[in-house]
């Protein structure tokens, strides 16, 4: 019986290197290096897998390709000063046999812009413009200076960090919004069904305007925060925990568990804030001190 | 069929819905994000209001200018089509005539179905009513999108169908804002919101990162 045990263990073993060393004899790396001007533009379209974006040092823009088998191929293409990455699906290629994982390095102030459909993608560090397209692509921006950012999912999750002094634009029908310390002159998102939070002072003299048709909105501030903040959801509830210096002369009612107006720190060096939400919950609260 | 030939037939059938123009927009992220924008302009087009009409002032600054520039020139006298008409009886069958085709175009318009009683006629009510109404919404092609999208990933139909649904529900909900309260701005900008959310879509649809 310990023979027999021994023996399927020792079958076992076996077939399941035999499968590993398969899978892995079928990924193939691949890199490929580019040198660029300043300001480049970096473009790479992979239906199937993730995109990492860092910056490089120096002029030169680095792709590692991680392809799963080879029903994919990448196809490269320079054209003056811009890059461009695309998976090539085989015939035969599905989501797993056609994905492909880029590790990309660039240089910090090339923009980028990238479209998946399933995989993520990753940006981080940058001070070119950040273009992000994907219908289901999980999508994390983070550390992003003096640049544009622009992000459009259908359901994918979306995360913004630490992007200053730009514009930033999310659309997304239903994924939720996630953004982290994010201000500059402009800063947009608009979602169907998706909830927005928004964590963060809302810089100084920026637009912010958080809307979503039925997800809901929550914003939490510090007590240093100085804004200008309106609040209005149709059939939702809106709530602030913040004591506002009320807004004498408004264009609608002010019907209270509706809708609010006011101002927050100096009134001279402040921010609008816009809040709006059809059927959605608003609720604007203070950051508890740690 | 190039962009250019695609871009040149939009004049003929600016859905972009034959087999020709499927087949280039399924390759090329510039031409369906174009189409997409067109789709959008085209059905927002409809909801500016009477107000955004420019005022008497500009249309006779524009008549000035065209006559500085010769584009419009008097009409010369003794060479009227219809000299009859500038004498007698004649001076007041034109005034007759006017009044007659106005009558007859408010009792034609009063049989019409009338755009702008439809939109005052969106309520919340109305804004649940079945698929035909939010098939009909906006007056992108719906059916045409999920059946693309059946065709090139029937994995991916339901998550399209699902917020087809939602936004198609934006559309009317802010249309029905805007029936109750038409100086409300934030319903405006609400309803131009959604169908940028309606536009992003079609263009995540046809997109060419959809495998």
């Amino acid at each position: 019986m310990t023979g027999r045990i021994i023996e399927f263990a020792v079958i076992g073993a076996s077939l399941a290197t035999t499968l590993m060393a398969g899978s892995l004899a079928a990924e193939t790396h691949k890199e490929y290096r580019f040198n660029v001007g300043p300001r480049a533009g970096v473009s790479v379209n992979n239906p199937y897998g993730s995109i990492s974006v860092k910056p490089s040092t120096g002029n030169v823009v680095v792709v590692n390709a991680v392809l799963s088998s080879d029903k994919v191929e990448v196809d490269n293409n320079v054209t003056g000063n811009r890059v461009e990455v695309v998976s090539h699906l085989l015939p035969g290629a599905d989501a797993r046999s056609g994905s492909i994982e880029y590790e990309i390095l660039i240089p910090a102030d090339a923009s980028v812009t990238l479209h998946s459909s399933t995989g993520a993608l990753h940006v981080e560090k940058l001070r070119g413009d950040v273009t992000l397209e994907g219908a289901g692509a999980t999508v994390d921006v983070r550390d992003i200076t003096n640049a544009h950012v622009h992000i459009k999912t259908l359901n994918g999750p979306v995360t913004v960090t630490n992007v200053q002094d730009g514009h930033v634009e999310v659309d997304s029908l239903s994924g939720k919004v996630t953004l982290n310390q994010v201000t500059g002159p402009l800063v947009q998102v608009i979602s169907t069904s998706g909830g927005i939070n928004y964590t963060g002072d809302f810089g100084d003299r920026g637009e912010y305007r958080l809307t979503s048709h039925s997800g809901d909105i929550e914003a939490i501030v510090p007590d240093t925060t100085s804004a200008d903040v309106s609040a209005r959801s149709v059939r939702g509830e809106v709530h602030d925990d913040i004591h506002l210096q009320p807004r004498q002369h408004v264009p609608y009612v002010l019907e209270k568990g509706s809708a609010f107006w006011g101002t927050m720190g100096r009134a001279a060096v402040s921010s609008t804030v816009v809040l709006r939400s059809f059927s959605g919950k608003i609720h604007l609260s203070k950051r508890s001190a740690k | 069929m190039t962009c250019v030939e695609l871009q040149e037939s939009l004049a003929e059938n600016e859905k972009a819905n034959n087999a020709a123009q499927r087949a280039h927009l399924k390759d090329c992220p510039h031409c369906s994000a174009l189409v997409a924008e067109l789709l959008v302009i085209a059905c927002a087009a409809g909801e500016l209001r009477a107000a955004n009409e420019p005022s008497a002032r500009v249309w006779n600054s524009i008549e000035i200018a065209l006559r500085k520039e010769g584009l419009i020139r008097p009409q010369r006298a003794g060479r009227s089509l219809l000299p009859a008409l500038s004498s007698g009886w004649g001076r007041w069958l034109i005034p007759v005539a006017a009044g007659l085709l106005v009558t007859a175009g408010i009792l034609v318009r009063q049989h019409l179905p009338s755009r702008q009683v439809a939109n005052n006629e969106y309520t919340a009510s109305s804004a649940s009513t079945g698929v035909e109404s939010e098939a009909a919404v906006a007056g992108l092609n719906d059916d045409d999108l999920i059946q693309e999208i059946a065709q090139q990933s029937p994995a991916l139909q339901a998550q399209y169908t699902e917020n087809l649904r939602h936004v198609n529900q934006y559309i009317l909900d802010a249309k029905s804002s805007i029936a109750a309260d038409p100086n409300d701005e934030d319903a405006h900008r609400s309803l131009m919101e959604a169908y940028q959310q309606k536009s992003m879509l079609f263009e995540l649809a046809l997109d060419r990162s959809l495998p």
